[in-house]
């Protein structure tokens, strides 16, 4: 009973000690005015600051019942209920990260960037690098987001500048992974924008995951970079996936072409790149014709083309860079061979309408985006990206100013905490309002808005959405694979 | 003592035992604890990789390298101004013939630490093929680094290096992210490309794939590796154990096994790690907790975890999905990120996002065995 009188006693003496109690310093506002945020956003940001090195905060996980918008005749496997889904939770961070308290002895609050945009060697063509004209795009949407962001204030709770680290994609010998290490302890950053090429995205997401470090992408549409359930990696375009279920809904369900050809690059990006193509032709009845590969850099396609005029294919997929796709479309012309074209999005450049020239005329490509679409967001971006670049902006720059604009939103609200700030751009509410488009992530934190395709007419590209060019799809389930009967079963 | 010391209050009086059902085949539960964190003398609280050897436990962390003193607790460090060349260690393994210490360091390429000295290799200076290293093992005279493009193997007595990648050996993918040697085999776990094994003996490769090749589903449980994205292979009693950010799985050279969050006591199926005590036993590093599974026949495993409010913990012991027996007990793990494990006779370390456990084994036993339930149901009338 002594204990319990000890208690309430004390009770009661802080209970008359609180009205004398100096009246708190005003509450500082959880997030700096200025910055846009929900109710729900707010929520997370209670929820995170409150919790101890040891606990786990309940950050609402998505809960996904389809994996990536598939329809069930394009999944794998369709006939059999698998043991297993992966992908349909969103993925947590459990670590103690979120109570590393934030330093005090900054300048700047560095952003880090990794792309290609010097020239060196490549393990994709074993030879010279091919991707800096997109890196270099890439760079400079980055930097128009840092250096907006900087006339906004930089970073608001303490008012400090933003600063871009920027570093080249080099990628060999998996120098990537040595540029993210910096990143992450001898030149930290805050969070990482990169990069282009798949191994090397994946090399660098692989340390993202063990220095616990957001890694946003904005120029990787390799599916299986967002497959792997690390849950501090982004993706903020869509990816070849997506690309591939609308172009093969276009090519056999839309236009009923039955014998499609690939001809792709030997990388990676030409490897992952098809795979939904060819999976998906084969689950729709029309096993691909022919698949022939080339190294990216020949300028004589005959070899891949005598095949494909073999297999007498109806139309011609391509997935590789600009140059070598203009140079295989103008070669299948130079043959006589007028089979409709399909490319990768990379297609949809000057690089590739000025080397193919009229043979352009009709190819569509897959695109993660549409520059057409009525959206003031991208006509202020690229009014601003034109002043200050004296050029339009493509989708690498687009992209890049999308993803560093979340980037610099979530430190914006979580503050200078790298857990904090995958928590917040893991639980948004509402999709991203980018220049690009809506941006909503998936429980794998992916792109899942729209896709498009882009058809070069009369001498300009022009983007068509599902509902423009009225592409039918399958049926796109609204439970998991291990949830439902077997189509047999149903039909009973 | 500098470290803190907790023992679970445990009670198993007669009269308790006597309440309690009646006994049943169950596997050994760790009761006894111990943790290291800064406050004890490590450099840091993220660690990355322990080995036990003896009565010395190295500890690979995120700033630096420690190594505990098992008798006394004591704990002595280094870090980049002591010479360790890169302050990430993130793979140790001791060369049994000379004692040295191998370190993995990830950014900083290989080290050995020898006589109180650290020699640095790295890719400009050998032909260690990345500085990101995440594991390293010691086979015979060899030491194989793990990379993040590819794996490197130097013979100590020549020198010479060999460089594994995709050109010469069956990696899908060259990301390699464990190494582990042990019965003539050296198994690379690899990131995108399930698990490799290299044949000393015969110099040859074999590897391991998910048979479904798909990445967003395990078509059939029991088929092969349940993920190509793997994170750990131990082989051990010629059985060999896989773990993956996707759940585990064991294969005995005849049939696979896949253990998952739905079907197993396994507490998560994101694995960063294991560490193979034998055929029938392993641990499993996740981020809910460390998940043990003392009888492989049975699918019996102890599930470890912290209270994050409290510095108390308790274990599960499960069978399947049915929870045998729920162990209450002081502070086991210092947190439920779990990174690292190793095993040295009857005792368990494990490193943690935020501090190493070190499980004593008193009176452990392999498998399982009829014993009553341990009474802790109620650790108000245990204390």
């Amino acid at each position: 009973m002594k204990p319990l009188l000890l208690a309430l006693l004390c009770v009661s003496l802080f209970a008359e000690d609180a009205p004398k109690k100096a009246s708190p310093p005003a509450k500082q506002p959880l997030v700096p005015a200025g910055v846009e945020v929900d109710a729900g956003t707010l929520e997370i940001l209670r929820r995170i600051n409150a919790v101890g090195p040891y606990e786990v905060p309940d950050l609402r996980l998505k809960r996904e019942t389809n994996y990536a918008h598939t329809s069930t005749d394009l999944e794998p496997y369709g006939g059999i209920k698998p043991y297993k889904e992966h992908f349909l939770t969103q993925m947590e961070y459990t670590g103690p990260g979120r109570t590393i308290p934030e330093p005090t002895d900054l300048k700047t609050v560095k952003i880090g960037f990794i792309g290609p945009i010097q020239s060196t060697v490549s393990i994709a063509t074993g030879g010279k690098s091919h991707e800096e004209a997109l890196g270099v795009k890439m760079l400079a949407g980055a930097r128009l987001a840092i250096e907006e962001a900087n006339a906004k204030g930089g970073y608001l709770r303490r008012k400090l500048p933003f600063e871009l680290a920027v570093v080249n994609d080099n990628g060999l010998w998996g120098s990537t992974g040595n540029e993210v290490v910096k990143f992450a302890y001898t030149e930290p950053v805050w969070a990482i924008l990169g990069t282009i090429d798949s191994a090397n995205s994946h090399i660098a997401i692989r340390v993202a995951l063990k220095a616990e470090i957001v890694m946003m992408n904005s120029g990787d549409t390799d599916p299986t970079f967002i497959e792997t359930n690390i849950p501090w990696t982004m993706r903020c375009i869509g990816d070849d996936r997506q690309m591939g279920y609308m172009m093969i809904d276009y090519i056999m369900r839309k236009m009923q072409y039955k014998r499609i050809g690939i001809v792709r690059s030997s990388n990676r990006y030409g490897r992952f790149g098809v795979r939904e193509i060819r999976d998906s032709s084969r689950r729709l009845g029309h096993p691909v014709a022919i698949e022939m590969a080339y190294k990216v850099g020949l300028d004589d396609y005959s070899l891949q083309i005598d095949r494909l005029q073999e297999a007498n294919v109806d139309a011609i997929v391509h997935w590789g860079d600009a140059r070598e796709g203009a140079i295989i479309l103008k070669q299948l012309r130079a043959r006589g061979m007028n089979q409709p074209y399909f490319c990768s999005d990379r297609a949809v450049s000057k690089e590739f309408t000025n080397l193919a020239g009229a043979a352009a005329e009709g190819v569509i490509a897959g695109f993660p985006w549409d520059p057409e679409a009525r959206n003031p967001r991208f006509d202020a971006f690229r009014e601003r990206y034109k002043k200050r670049f004296n050029e339009e902006p493509e989708t690498y720059a687009a992209h890049a100013y999308d993803g560093m604009n979340m980037l610099i939103w979530a430190v914006q609200v979580a503050g200078l905490n790298r857990a904090k700030i995958r928590d917040i751009l893991a639980t948004r509410s509402k999709p991203w309002p980018g220049a690009t488009g809506d941006i909503p992530f998936s429980a794998v934190l992916d792109d899942a808005g729209e896709v498009f395709l882009a058809r070069f007419e009369k001498g300009a590209w022009h983007y068509y959405s599902r509902e423009q060019l009225q592409i039918p799809r399958g049926y796109i389930p609204v439970r998991e694979r291990v949830a439902r009967g077997l189509e047999t079963e149903e039909k009973k | 003592m500098k470290f803190l010391t907790t023992t679970a209050l445990l009670l198993i009086p007669a009269v308790a035992c006597a309440q309690a059902p009646a006994a049943k085949k169950l596997p050994y539960v760790y009761t006894k604890w111990k943790q290291f964190t800064k406050a004890d003398g490590l450099p840091n609280d993220h660690i990355f990789a322990v080995k036990s050897d003896g009565d010395r436990l190295w500890v690979g962390t995120e700033g630096g390298l420690a190594l505990i003193d098992k008798k006394t607790g004591k704990v002595k460090s280094w870090t980049e101004k002591d010479g360790l060349p890169f302050r990430v260690v993130t793979g140790i393994d001791i060369d049994p013939k000379t004692g040295d210490v191998w370190l993995a360091l990830f950014g900083g390429g290989l080290a050995r630490f020898s006589a109180g000295r650290f020699d640095h290799w790295h890719q400009l200076n050998s032909g260690l093929v990345n500085d990101v290293v995440y594991g390293v093992a010691v086979e015979n005279n060899n030491v194989w680094a793990a990379t993040t493009a590819g794996a490197s193997r130097m013979n100590m007595v020549t020198g010479e290096w060999t460089i594994f990648t995709e050109k010469n050996a069956p990696m899908e993918e060259i990301w390699n992210y464990g190494v582990h040697y042990r019965d003539g085999k050296v198994h690379l776990a690899v990131w995108g490309s399930g698990v490799l094994e290299y044949d000393i003996a015969t110099e040859r490769w074999k590897d391991y794939l998910d048979p479904d090749a798909e990445m967003e589903i395990d078509l059939y449980r029991d088929d092969g590796i349940v993920h190509v994205i793997t994170t750990g292979a131990n082989y051990v009693d010629k059985v060999l154990w896989v773990s993956t950010y996707f759940g585990v799985c064991r294969y005995d050279g005849r049939n696979w096994r896949a253990f998952y969050n739905m079907d197993s006591g396994i507490p998560s199926d994101f694995n960063n790690n294991l560490r193979a005590r034998s055929g029938n036993e392993a641990w499993f590093a996740t981020d809910k907790g460390l998940g043990g599974i003392m009888d492989a026949a049975t699918n019996t495993w102890v599930a470890y975890t912290r209270d994050p409010k409290s510095n108390t913990g308790k274990a599960i012991v499960s069978r399947d999905k049915t929870v045998l027996e729920t162990v209450e007990m002081g502070l086991n793990l210092p947190h439920n990120y779990i990174i690292a494990i190793d095993t040295d006779g009857n005792d368990i370390f494990v490193g943690t996002a935020k501090g190493l456990a070190w499980g004593i084994g008193d009176g452990y036993y392999a498998g399982v065995k009829e014993r009553p339930r341990i009474i802790t149901e109620n650790r108000s009338k245990a204390k």
